[in-house]
Parts: structure tokens; sequence; C-alpha cells
């Protein structure tokens, strides 16, 4: 026993190498999850402070690299989101296309969804342009309308864009009427005021209250019959007193002008043909 | 004694939070690795006890593991490491009694022992952490490349620290 105890004295050295050496082998070798315990790994509190407080000194040697990065990242990404609203804006059109309404009387029509690029509201001869052309099918003499009313009527087609006359322009006559009547006169702006224009050539014998509707009259081939167009504001006499002219609150807002629809009128050609033939007669 | 206890507990200390901090980022040319923190290991005074020896050098070395999230790499080289301590030690310098200082220096032990000692324990050192590495991939060429250039690498740091040490003494 005695020797025993000298012996292991004598090699405690020995003991604690081989003990140092199996605690180390069993850490390197084996896959059991103690070897990866907290207190043994990087993720311990201790290194955890020592890391956080030497990163906070070098965190700033790698600043530019970081900023280089986060600008390209930051790049890609935006035209990523450039791609998506793109992608977004399509997807809407088709959505805003498919919630129209599609009775028997607008069936002739077919409409293509389109966005103003430019527009003006302040000139003496208003125009809009339009970022579909001729290859998104759009002609000359097409019928322009947004949500709430008339816009104007198609002028001049590009391939991908087109120019518009708006209402707001002495240039565009619009054939209208008193809903619910059948009486119909000429649409024209007296070039005052974006919201306003004049209807001419009312019979005088008819009588018009304030706030009565205004629509298209669906005389001309471009605008289907009773698409709004204004309200009654007030109505004045014509020199020849034979009229009247009314004046007229547009729905439509030209300062806000977005997304707009070109109405196709299908029959169109047709029209035009019978139009055309009586002309001959 | 205690001053030599509080200097050894500094060294320990700053050494290993170098390495932990500093030159466990280090990698020259994918292949030089720098062990910084053995320097302690090969300045404990040769009159410590073996299993004393045994213990701070596994202890530093399962600190640096811990950091580094290598289980146990360090911590066995440094276990071999200071067993081979005394042997190194012995074969450059057989007359240990005349030591006028017990722990082994440039002062202690001359200049040619001492830099002889100090490669031989870095080179093992080296030899050791990349053995014990290559049990997870072996590449022989890149293993004795990175053996060389490791123990270069860390040889002349420890001999620059070594300067530094002994003009702030």
């Amino acid at each position: 026993m005695h020797n025993l105890i000298d012996f292991l004295l004598k090699n405690s050295k020995w003991f604690l190498f081989i003990l140092y050496v199996v605690i180390s082998c069993w850490l390197l070798f084996s896959n059991n999850p103690y070897q990866h315990h907290i207190y043994l790994t990087s993720a311990n509190k201790v290194s955890r402070l020592v890391y956080g407080s030497a990163s906070g000194v070098t965190e700033y040697f790698n600043l530019h690299d970081i900023n280089e990065d986060l600008q390209l990242r930051n790049a890609s990404l935006e035209q990523e989101v450039i791609d998506l609203r793109h992608q977004l804006r399509i997807y809407q059109e088709d959505a805003y296309a498919d919630s129209l309404a599609t009775d028997s009387l607008m069936s002739q029509f077919k409409f293509v969804i389109a966005h103003v690029i430019s527009n003006s509201v302040s000139r003496a001869h208003n125009y809009i342009t339009l970022d579909k052309g001729s290859l998104d099918g759009i002609k000359p003499e097409m019928g322009v309308v947004d949500q709430n009313g008339v816009v104007g009527i198609v002028n001049i087609v590009g391939e991908h864009s087109s120019r518009v006359i708006s209402v707001l322009n002495p240039k565009m006559r619009l054939s209208c009427k008193v809903k619910g009547s059948e009486y119909f006169g000429t649409l024209v702006w007296d070039g005052k005021n974006s919201d306003e224009a004049v209807l001419e050539e009312m019979p005088r014998h008819e009588r018009f209250t304030k706030g009565d509707t205004i629509v298209t009259s669906g005389y001309s081939a471009v605008f289907p019959e009773g698409i709004p167009v204004g309200t009654v504001m007030s109505h004045a006499k014509e020199h020849d007193d034979n009229f009247y002219a009314l004046r007229i609150k547009l729905f439509t807002d030209f300062n806000t002008l977005s997304t707009v629809r070109v109405i196709e009128n299908l029959m169109k050609d047709e029209l035009n043909g019978l139009s055309a033939g009586e002309e001959n007669d | 004694m205690t001053k030599t206890v509080v200097q050894f507990a500094i060294l320990f200390v700053v050494l290993v939070l170098a390495q932990a901090i500093m030159f466990n980022n280090i990698c020259l040319f994918n292949l030089a690795v720098p062990f910084f923190f053995i320097y302690f290991i090969i300045r404990l005074p040769v009159t410590l006890a073996g299993g004393w020896v045994i213990t701070f050098s596994f202890l530093a070395g399962l600190i640096v593991d811990m950091f580094a999230n290598t289980q146990g790499m360090n911590a066995l080289a440094c276990t071999l490491l200071s067993v081979m301590r005394r042997p190194v030690l012995r074969l450059y310098f057989p007359r240990e009694d005349e030591l006028t200082n017990p722990e082994p220096s440039i002062k202690s032990l001359g200049m040619e022992v001492y830099v002889k000692y100090l490669f031989t324990m870095v080179a093992l050192y080296s030899t050791f952490i990349f053995l014990i590495e290559a049990f997870s991939f072996f590449d022989p060429v890149r293993l004795v490349l990175r053996i060389l250039c490791s123990t270069l690498l860390t040889f002349l740091l420890l001999l620059g620290l070594d300067n530094v040490m002994s003009r702030s003494r």
C-alpha cells in the first residue's frame, strides 16, 4: 500500500499528463453533445465578452469593405424593387381589366389599360401622353377614360406611346347628353378652369337643374353611351338665344391622372362604313 | 515568489487573450498560423513541478480552444508540449543546476541555447497541432508546408516578444 502511494506520488506528473491527454482526445474526437458544451466553445459568457469588446474595436477596420458591399447589395435590391414594381403593375392592370363590367352594351368595346406619363392642365391646348402605343393595340381616334369619367381621345400613336387630346383642349368636341333625357349638346373646354367645361347647343325649351349628370351620348364611335362626364353647375344663355350653354363640373380630376383605359370600339369600322355610305347617298 | 506568480498570471492572461483576439485570425498565405500563447509554456520556470507545468499548459490550450472553437486541439498539443519541455531543455543545456534564473530566457541560457530551445519547442508545437488537425483532413505536402511556415512565423514572433520582454524588465 505504501509502495503504491509512493508510486502514485512519484508519477503524479504522468498521471496528470495521461488525464489531460485523455480529456483533450475526448474533446477532440467525440462527437457527442457534451463536446460542444457551451462552456467549451466560443458561445460562453467570457468569450462573448472578450470577442464583443474586441470586435468593438476591429469592426471599424472593415467598414470600408462593408460599406462597398452594402452599396452593391443596395443597388441590386433597388433593381429588384423596380422589376417587382413593374411586374406588380402588369398584374394590377390585369386585375383592373378583369374587374370591369362587361354588359351587352359594352361588349362591342375593349379596353387597354395605360399609364399617363405626361400631362398638362394649364395650357390653352392640353395633351396627355400615355405609355402604350400601336404595339399594345392603340390606334388614333380611340376614346380614353379613367375611373371617374372621360379623359380624351387618342390623337397620335407611336410604337410604345401615344398622345391624347385632353378634354381640356378646345380642339376636342364631345357629344354629350343629360342623363335620362335624349337632348344632346357638345362639350367644349373654355380654357378657364381645369375642372370645368361648357356643354353648348342644348335646346332652350328643355329644363335643366343644377346637379344633373352629364354623360356621353354614344352618337360617335369613340365613346360608348353613358360614360360619366360631369354635373351641371349653372346655365347661361347663348348669343343667339335658341340654345343654352351649360357650365359643367367635370368628374375627371385632370391634375391627378394616372391609370386610364383606352377604349377600342370593335364596331368602329362598321359604323364608319355606314356613315360613309350615308354621305355617298 | 509572489511576484513571479503574478507576473506569470498576467503573462498567461495577456498571451491567451492576444491569441484569441488577434493571432487566431491570422493565417499568412493560408499556411502560416502564429501560436503566440505557447510563449507562456516556454517561459515557465524549470523549477516548477512537472504536474503544474502540465496543468497550466493544458488550461492555456483549453482556453484558446474555447475561443477558437477547436475542441481540445490546442489543449492536447499544449499538454504534449509541456511534457516535451524538460527533455528539450536538457538536450541543449544538460547542466540544469547551473541555471542562474529558473526561467528559460536569453539571459539564463545564453543566446544560442535559448534560440535552439525556442525553435525546437515551436516546431514541436506546430507539428503536434497540425498532426492533430490532420486527423480530420490529410494532405501531406500541405501539412509539412503548414508546419514549416507556422514554425517560422511563430518563432520570429516569439523572438520579437522576447526582445520586448527582456527590455521591459
